[in-house]
């Protein structure tokens, strides 16, 4: 019997601050020789603790207790010296912008030899061939903060490839990429598992993209405990009604076969997992039932008429009209560098246009007053923290109402009416930045609805958050859509724009290049799609599939 | 190119010994020729561009002026009064003026010494060349060049996060206390972000196997090689027959305290 890989026994993790609740809870588990492995489990579940566990920052760098033992190889982890284990075990991690000491991507991938001790003559050679294996040679001499947040995963997976660890750890390596990016840094590392041998150990919220690489995977719950064990497959299968409970993003063609099943048109033995999987039933879909009404509001809310705006000398939006409606639910979509968040800060009033103009309620944008132009749109920010200003979640929602000195009493009302629609109640006294992901997200969108604006403007609202706080999210935005209020979201998930968005703006270099229904753009060529970096929500490609297969039959 | 490719740790420890010997003069000749042959070397030989060059250089020559007509208005009382020079349609003792331009191209000559270091080098060679020739603990290094990374990303989310505030209504301050308040809360996203980006940073480090620990090779070598020691001996030597000039010329002083 061979020694396995990992093999992690009664691990159990306490952190000072609190010593009754473990992070994680009695693990156990092993890895094989080139065995893949991925670790799912839903945001604050301890999965990046594990992995400082595996690399051996802890129990080095721990603030509390560990107990249990880690063995690599069949050595005791406490028997490595400092930095020897993180080179049998390389970590990628989640944010492309903080894994990198130098300014280049040559010296970037040294760093790594160098502290390996890697002869100098040496070198060159090894960082060529670190960067063929992820295709990204012809970056060698480029400045880091030029690359983009995909080729950026890349380079952090190069780094740690060229010092051959044995065993690869990810720690949701495509948490912070859109999903075009998300989809080739998986492929790379599908190419990569061929040309080289090595065990995988992924650890992530979401399955979509990981299906087709990795067959075993453990289920981790909040509790830091492992609740499953084996064959991917089986564990979807056996806990197929937990998953979303526990904030785990299941497969989106498994969601379809799940709310098939709900409907009780079919039961299935083995839940899909790809769309092609799912397709191969027989079943016929219609759709899930769309919580979109669509209301026939002409009222002009916002006109933009010629608007270009340049930065640095580059013009980055260009000659841009459009017509907001009130009642609307707008989606902004297009590659990355296309301007949609420029876009959106125009609209929002927080950046002037350089040229063109803007009329709110018929009124030019510039005759607003700053503190008239807030009441009317809300701007939430990709990252929540950037708009907290208060000690306290209460106070950061009264903030406004207090501006305009309401009496206290309605201050209470309205902060309490709004916390528990934003399903923050009983938090009032926490600190912003105590809050978990997805509380932190709902209070930045609270304080933008508290005074009833008409427009709420949001930058990647989703981006990064597990599946539970993405539908609290998208709940409260239908409530506020339903109230009237018209949404603007800047997104790359398709999925949410089939079922939310009754309009949708594809960007362009700086343009918009298409304004339509969801229902319409889904229709367009797929070469087209690709080229604004679109792809199809999973259900329309269901029906596609579906279609071709009937055709296929007939013919 | 010769001066961009000095070692850098010796690059600086030339300028730096350089600084030391002019400190020590105090005459106006023995800078002011000194001035010349750094721009010769930076402009003539290292081809930095004029105009760049004269942007950098104008707030010192500003500081510089500005030193020279006040040291001239509020100078201390002659000794010889009766040699004058005319300046501006004004009669000036000579020692005056002497010692007011001396504290002047002073100010100049350690600015053209500094800049000369700063157009000619990378940072980042500089910091790598220091852990390579002078034993800089490379905990240290690495830090630093972590956070040269870091600083144009604190730029980018300062104005995001003052943005960010402007929608929550947060008005403009117009009074010096609001502008505090308004700074102190800007404090708390950036310490929050930058610790965070800090830990990650380190952790990111740590796994790949940095240990802080001075055994380690080098991708980028830097040595030292007689070109180098050339440059050194040759800055020196430059500075010393500006000196022996100046002093057959009979401008020569010891620097002594003045101001």
């Amino acid at each position: 019997m061979s020694i396995p890989r990992i093999r992690v026994s009664q691990l159990k993790l306490f952190y000072e601050d609190d010593q009754k609740q473990p992070i994680l809870d009695e693990l156990n588990f092993e890895l094989k020789d080139h065995e893949n492995l991925l670790i799912l489990g839903p945001s604050g579940c301890g999965k990046s603790t594990l992995t400082h566990c595996l690399n051996g920052l802890y129990p080095r760098e721990l603030d509390g207790a560990m107990q249990g033992d880690i063995s690599i190889n069949g050595v005791s982890a406490n028997n490595f010296a400092s930095g020897e284990l993180s080179l049998q075990v390389g970590v990628v991690f989640q944010d492309p912008e903080t894994q990198f000491c130098m300014l280049t991507v040559a010296d970037e991938v040294a760093f790594g030899l160098e502290n390996k001790g890697i002869a100098t003559t040496e070198m060159d050679v090894r960082i060529h061939e670190a960067l063929g294996l992820v295709n990204m040679t012809a970056y060698k001499e480029r400045v880091i903060s030029t690359l983009s947040g995909g080729q950026k995963q890349k380079l952090a997976l190069a780094c740690i490839l060229a010092l051959e660890p044995e065993i690869l750890v990810l720690d949701e390596p495509t948490a912070n990429l859109d999903p075009k990016a998300a989809k080739e840094f998986i492929q790379t590392l599908d190419q990569l598992q061929q040309k080289k041998q090595f065990s995988l150990i992924v650890i992530e919220h979401q399955l979509d993209g990981w299906v087709s690489l990795i067959k075993r995977s453990i289920m981790m719950n909040t509790n830091g405990q492992i609740f499953f064990d084996g064959i991917l497959h089986d564990g979807i299968n056996q806990h197929r009604d937990r998953l979303e409970k526990l904030g785990i993003w299941i497969p989106r063609a498994t969601k379809i076969a799940l709310a098939i099943e709900k409907q009780g048109a079919y039961f299935f033995n083995t839940l899909p997992l790809t769309i092609n999987e799912l397709a191969s039933y027989p079943i016929s879909y219609n759709g899930l039932d769309k919580k979109k009404t669509v209301k026939a509001d002409k009222r002009l809310l916002l006109k933009a008429r010629d608007i270009s705006w340049s930065k640095r000398n580059t013009s980055i939006i260009k000659q841009t009209n459009i017509d907001l409606y009130h009642g609307q639910f707008v989606a902004v979509l297009g590659a990355n560098g296309s301007g949609k968040s420029s876009l959106s800060k125009l609209l929002a009033g927080i950046q002037k246009p350089s040229r063109g103009t803007i009329h709110l309620d018929d009124r030019p944008m510039k005759n607003w007053k700053e503190k008239d132009l807030r009441k009317k749109i809300g701007y939430v920010f990709q990252n929540p923290e950037h708009q907290f200003i208060a000690d306290s979640v209460f106070d950061e929602v009264a903030f406004s109402l207090r501006l305009q000195e309401y009496s206290e009493r309605e201050i209470n009302n309205r902060v309490e009416k709004i916390l528990n629609q934003c399903q923050l109640t009983g938090f009032d006294d926490y600190h912003p930045y105590t809050l978990s992901q997805g509380q932190k997200r709902r209070l930045s969108v609270a304080t933008m609805i508290v005074d009833d604006q008409s427009l709420l403007i949001l930058d990647e609202p989703t981006f990064g958050q597990d599946a539970h706080s993405t539908k609290q999210l998208l709940h409260l935005l239908v409530e506020r859509y339903n109230q009237g209020t018209s949404i603007v979201m800047i997104t790359h998930d398709m999925d949410i724009v089939h079922h939310y968005a009754d309009r949708v703006l594809v960007m362009e270099k700086g343009h918009i290049v298409l304004d339509t229904t969801p229902e319409q753009l889904w229709n367009y060529p797929v070469g087209k799609l690709n080229q604004w970096q679109l792809e199809l929500p999973k259900e329309v490609e269901l029906k596609q599939l579906q279609q071709k297969d009937v055709g296929y039959v007939h013919t | 190119m010769f001066i961009h490719n000095v070692n850098p740790s010796i690059k600086a420890i030339t300028i730096i010994l350089s600084v030391l010997l002019l400190a020590l003069v105090f005459d106006p000749i023995t800078p002011f020729l000194f001035i010349i042959w750094i721009w010769f070397l930076t402009i003539g030989v290292a081809k930095i561009n004029w105009k760049k060059y004269l942007l950098y250089f104008s707030p010192f020559l500003i500081f510089a002026v500005g030193m020279f007509w006040s040291n001239l208005i509020f100078a201390n009382e002659p000794i010889n009064p009766n040699a004058a020079i005319t300046l501006f349609g004004r009669d000036f003792p000579t020692e005056d003026v002497n010692t007011a331009l001396s504290l002047s191209l002073r100010i100049l000559s350690f600015a053209s010494l500094s800049l000369l270091f700063l157009l000619t080098t990378n940072i980042v060679h500089f910091i790598l060349s220091l852990m390579q020739q002078c034993k800089f603990p490379p905990k240290l290094a690495y830090g630093i060049l972590a956070g040269y990374r870091f600083s144009p990303m604190i730029k980018d989310e300062l104005f995001l996060i003052r943005s960010a505030h402007r929608v929550r209504g947060v008005n403009r301050a117009k009074t010096l206390k609001e502008g505090f308040n308004q700074y102190k809360r800007f404090a708390v996203p950036l310490l929050a972000s930058s610790i965070r980006k800090a830990e990650r940073t380190a952790i990111a480090m740590e796994s790949k196997g940095f240990t802080g620990s001075r055994d380690r090779t080098f991708y980028r070598q830097f040595t030292v090689t007689t070109k180098d020691w050339i440059f050194l001996l040759g800055m020196v030597a430059v500075l010393l027959i500006l000196i022996i000039m100046s002093w057959q010329l009979g401008y020569f002083k010891w620097y002594n305290g003045e101001l």
